[in-house]
């Protein structure tokens, strides 16, 4: 692979503004390797990273560049660099082979070799049996591995997937995800975005979080995460007699309040996220009880924003 | 090989060609997918199986004998046809003057200027005198019943003034036809009258100063055969000599120069029958005014080459052969006609107004733009490429359809020969001319589309509606410079072009058109090219028109491409 000194993604004190409205505000940011999760609630700036990345817009400020080369003013970087869209726009007439083929060939490759890195990457993404059926025949989930496909094709060294797992049923979201994770594995940079956290902490470690336009924190989940589980979080099990689980919890010292907030349901406060989780399947199966659920309510990215936000106010 | 395993062949080259043949590909099959494009392309088969029918009908009707100056008719139902009236020198207008019928043989006239002003006898008259009758014949019925009565000697009223004013040479603003009394001013017990008219009669006439009179005895009527109509059709075909004087066939590969005609029906003459009498034999005709009576004068241009102007003597020519003249002008016609308005003007407008407006916008609109910019493909590269795929489906049913349309009228065609190979290049130049026009059209709507994706479409009719005004300007005059500013003109300039070099002789079957009045609007759909660098050559014409169209449509790719270029894909 033909690897330059350069990071795969570079932005340097980048801005950009729709007029009045800010979509980016003065990131600086350097990815090379691996899976990323670029998280952020909507209007965060994820999709204006991307376009960015993408040379669909224009930086309002600062520089923006792929393998050290600026997006807007040359595609050579496209070469290396796969893109899932948010769109689920496709050419719904075309069959799953024929749309990722003749997309491969806009890479330069020959009819024969697209045809055949089609089938390839179809495969990976687990289409194979039915890629001669039309697009528009396929669920959200279909769709959404074709895209990915697309984008693997011509064996891209920088993947960068917008949303890739919003609408698809669970079954479609793990195999999507393993996909993803592959793809870290071999060694390539992947940007994935969401605004979902459990997503993200399922695929990496490695996050950036946008807010408002703004770089909020980038780095590893974990090391965020455990900042956060210090601060009070809530744990709801739904339960045969909350009462009953609530006496075992109390004594416990990450505990430091229950509540009852509806029949058959019993909230756990603690200041010790992980600590409590980890009390959890101990005192469940003490109590003999039958749990049929457990909730972490305020662990999301609303809850770590919220924090993140407030730590640096 | 470098480390991906490219091979020799995988130049810049070959992976550019792959990608604009990926994209032509994906447009052509994009276009294919669409309802639209099929309704445009069957409306113009449709239009050309409407024309191809009218063309059917107008070839057929066409090799029946026409009979072009209309000499076989018999106006003033008499009984003989114009054209044996003319010989004779009857008037066709006249019901009473056929051949044969009874005239009035001149046997001495006073003019107007003459000296001797008095004359008696009994004869018929005409004219204007002063007349003391002893006899007058009251049932005269004259020679020219309808248009000019004779004189109606029951009405005849005292004359206005008295002597006097009559030696003063006072006019009486007399009908033709009529006659006053003035008295019997010498007393020998006849009346004198002021006659204007025809009459007959015994007595004398004194004719006044710029007055005349004619007078003469009436012949019997003899019978003459009437000519069957069909001898007035086709009699008096074109005819041209070569250098040793012998009668040749005009249009072929030979232009000519100078006297030629032959006036095979012997009816050139003088127009004006009365004064044929005069001589004794009748005038024959030399309006062309070349000095030879009864010839056609044909006129070629400075090259020698090309007939510009064909002018004959009343009646010289007049009545060519349809199959051979009508045919071959009505089919030329036909194919430029169909070429000019119905390839040129109405399918190079509509093709693009479908085909191409959206071909950049309606990815945008649909949402997978996204799916082609993230590839490594310049915009400008990409507007290019999908013009080409448009040009494709485009100009390649154009040009089929042109092929088509010309093997069926080659084969339908006028002519001793099975098929017409001389028609195929002219429709194969009409195809390419209207590719040109597609592509130039298909440029300019593109990038209206991409400068205002809202609103360029209104710009593009506004710019059709130009655009076919001024090809019809254009059609009608080539010279009116401010039709130049449009795609049309150079696209049909460039069909008059193909045409002068596939049918150099055409221009002579426009002139023989409209000088043997052979119905035909062959000098209505062709002119020679206009814009030729003064060499009348139809290659520079060729040269110069489809470099102008090549222009337009680079120059608008170009400013599409600049505006696509800069714009932000939201």
């Amino acid at each position: 692979m033909n690897k330059s000194e350069t990071p795969a993604v570079l932005l340097d004190n980048t801005s950009k503004w729709y007029g009045q409205v800010i979509g980016l505000n003065d990131v600086s940011l350097a990815i090379d390797g691996g899976v990323t999760g670029i998280l952020g609630p909507n209007g965060a700036g994820k999709s204006t990273l991307f376009k960015l990345l993408m040379g669909r817009i224009k930086p309002s400020q600062g520089s923006v560049r792929l393998f050290g080369i600026n997006p807007w003013e040359n595609t050579s970087p496209y070469r290396r660099v796969g893109y899932v869209s948010e769109s689920e726009k496709m050419y719904e007439w075309m069959t799953a082979h024929d749309f990722v083929t003749t997309l491969a060939r806009l890479h330069g490759m020959t009819r024969e070799q697209a045809s055949e890195s089609s089938k390839h990457v179809l495969d990976f993404v687990g289409l194979s049996d039915v890629m001669h059926k039309e697009l528009g025949k396929y669920s959200k989930g279909m769709r959404q591995r074709v895209k990915i496909a697309h984008a693997l094709v011509h064996d891209p060294d920088l993947i960068i997937l917008d949303e890739p797992l919003h609408g698809c049923d669970p079954i479609a979201r793990t195999s999507i995800m393993s996909v993803i994770r592959e793809l870290g594995n071999q060694g390539k940079t992947v940007l994935v975005s969401s605004h979902i956290l459990e997503e993200i902490e399922r695929i990496t470690e490695q996050i950036v979080i946008l807010h408002n336009g703004r770089l909020l924190a980038i780095g590893n989940l974990h090391a965020i995460r455990d900042l956060l589980d210090k601060h009070p979080h809530r744990i709801v099990i739904n339960c045969e007699d909350p009462r009953s689980l609530a006496s075992l919890f109390v004594s416990e010292d990450p505990v430091f309040g229950v509540s009852f907030p509806s029949p058959g349901r019993l909230e756990i406060k603690t200041n010790d996220l992980s600590a409590a989780h980890s009390l959890l399947p101990s005192l469940i199966v003490k109590s003999k009880q039958k749990v049929t659920s457990i909730e972490n309510p305020d662990d999301n990215l609303d809850s770590l924003l919220g924090y993140l936000i407030g730590g640096a106010q | 090989m470098d480390d991906k395993g490219r091979g020799l062949a995988d130049t810049v080259w070959t992976r550019l060609d792959r990608k604009a043949g990926a994209i032509v590909e994906l447009t052509i099959r994009q276009l294919r997918n669409r309802i639209s494009t099929w309704v445009v392309l069957g409306v113009g088969v449709l239009l050309m199986v409407l024309l191809l029918s009218f063309y059917i009908d107008a070839v057929r009707e066409s090799f029946e004998p026409i009979d072009n100056d209309g000499d076989s008719r018999d106006y003033d139902k008499d009984g003989y046809p114009m054209g044996q009236e003319r010989k004779y020198g009857t008037s066709d207008l006249d019901g009473n003057q056929y051949p044969g019928s009874s005239f009035l043989s001149i046997e001495g006239f006073i003019d107007s200027n003459d000296n001797g002003r008095f004359v008696s006898g009994n004869f018929s008259w005409q004219g204007e005198a002063l007349f003391e009758p002893s006899w007058i014949d009251e049932n005269y019925s004259g020679f020219y019943e309808v248009w000019m009565p004779p004189v109606n000697w029951l009405e005849v009223e005292e004359c206005p003034g008295d002597d006097e004013s009559i030696n003063n040479e006072q006019t009486w603003d007399f009908a033709w036809g009529s006659a006053c009394l003035i008295g019997d001013s010498d007393d020998d017990g006849l009346n004198t009258y002021y006659v204007r008219g025809d009459w007959s009669g015994e007595g004398s006439a004194t004719v006044l100063e710029e007055r005349s009179l004619t007078w003469g005895h009436i012949t019997d009527p003899i019978f003459i055969e009437p000519d069957p109509p069909g001898l007035y059709v086709d009699e008096d075909g074109i005819d041209c000599f070569n250098s040793e004087g012998e009668r040749t066939v005009c249009p072929a590969s030979d232009r000519l120069s100078g006297s030629h005609g032959f006036d095979d029906d012997g009816d050139c003459l003088f127009p004006n029958s009365e004064s044929a009498e005069k001589d004794g034999e009748a005038q024959r005709d030399d309006s062309n005014q070349n000095g030879i009576v009864c010839d056609v004068l044909w006129t070629t241009d400075s090259d020698g080459n090309e007939v510009i102007g064909i002018n004959a003597d009343n009646n010289v020519d007049e009545d060519p052969n349809d199959e051979e003249y009508a045919g071959e002008i009505g089919h030329r016609t036909f194919i430029i006609g169909v070429g000019k308005i119905a390839f040129v003007l109405l399918l190079g407008l509509f093709l693009p107004l479908f085909l191409a407006l959206g071909l950049v916008r309606d990815e945008t609109e649909n949402g997978t733009l996204h799916l082609l910019l993230s590839k490594p493909i310049h915009r400008g590269e990409f507007i290019l490429y999908r013009l080409l795929g448009y040009l494709t489906v485009s100009g390649g049913y154009v040009i089929v359809l042109s092929l088509i349309v010309g093997i069926i009228t080659a084969t339908l065609g006028p002519g001793n020969q099975i098929f017409r190979f001389s028609d195929l290049p002219v429709w194969l130049g009409i195809g390419l001319a209207t590719t040109f026009v597609l592509a130039a059209y298909g440029a300019i709507f593109n990038t209206m589309g991409l400068i205002s994706p809202k609103y360029g479409v209104y710009g593009c009719i506004v710019f059709g509606v130009w655009e076919f005004a001024m090809g019809f300007f254009t059609i009608l005059n080539p010279n009116w410079t401010v039709s130049s500013i449009s795609v049309t003109h150079w696209a049909l300039q460039m069909v008059d072009a193909i045409v002068l070099l596939a049918w150099p002789d055409t221009l002579q079957w426009a002139e023989m058109g409209s000088a043997y009045g052979i119905n035909n609007a062959l000098s209505t759909f062709w002119h020679p090219p206009v814009h030729d660098l003064g060499t009348q050559s139809g290659f520079v014409a060729l040269l110069v028109s489809s470099t102008m169209l090549l222009a337009i449509s680079s120059t608008m790719v170009f400013i599409g491409q600049s505006v696509f270029g800069k714009r932000e894909i939201m």
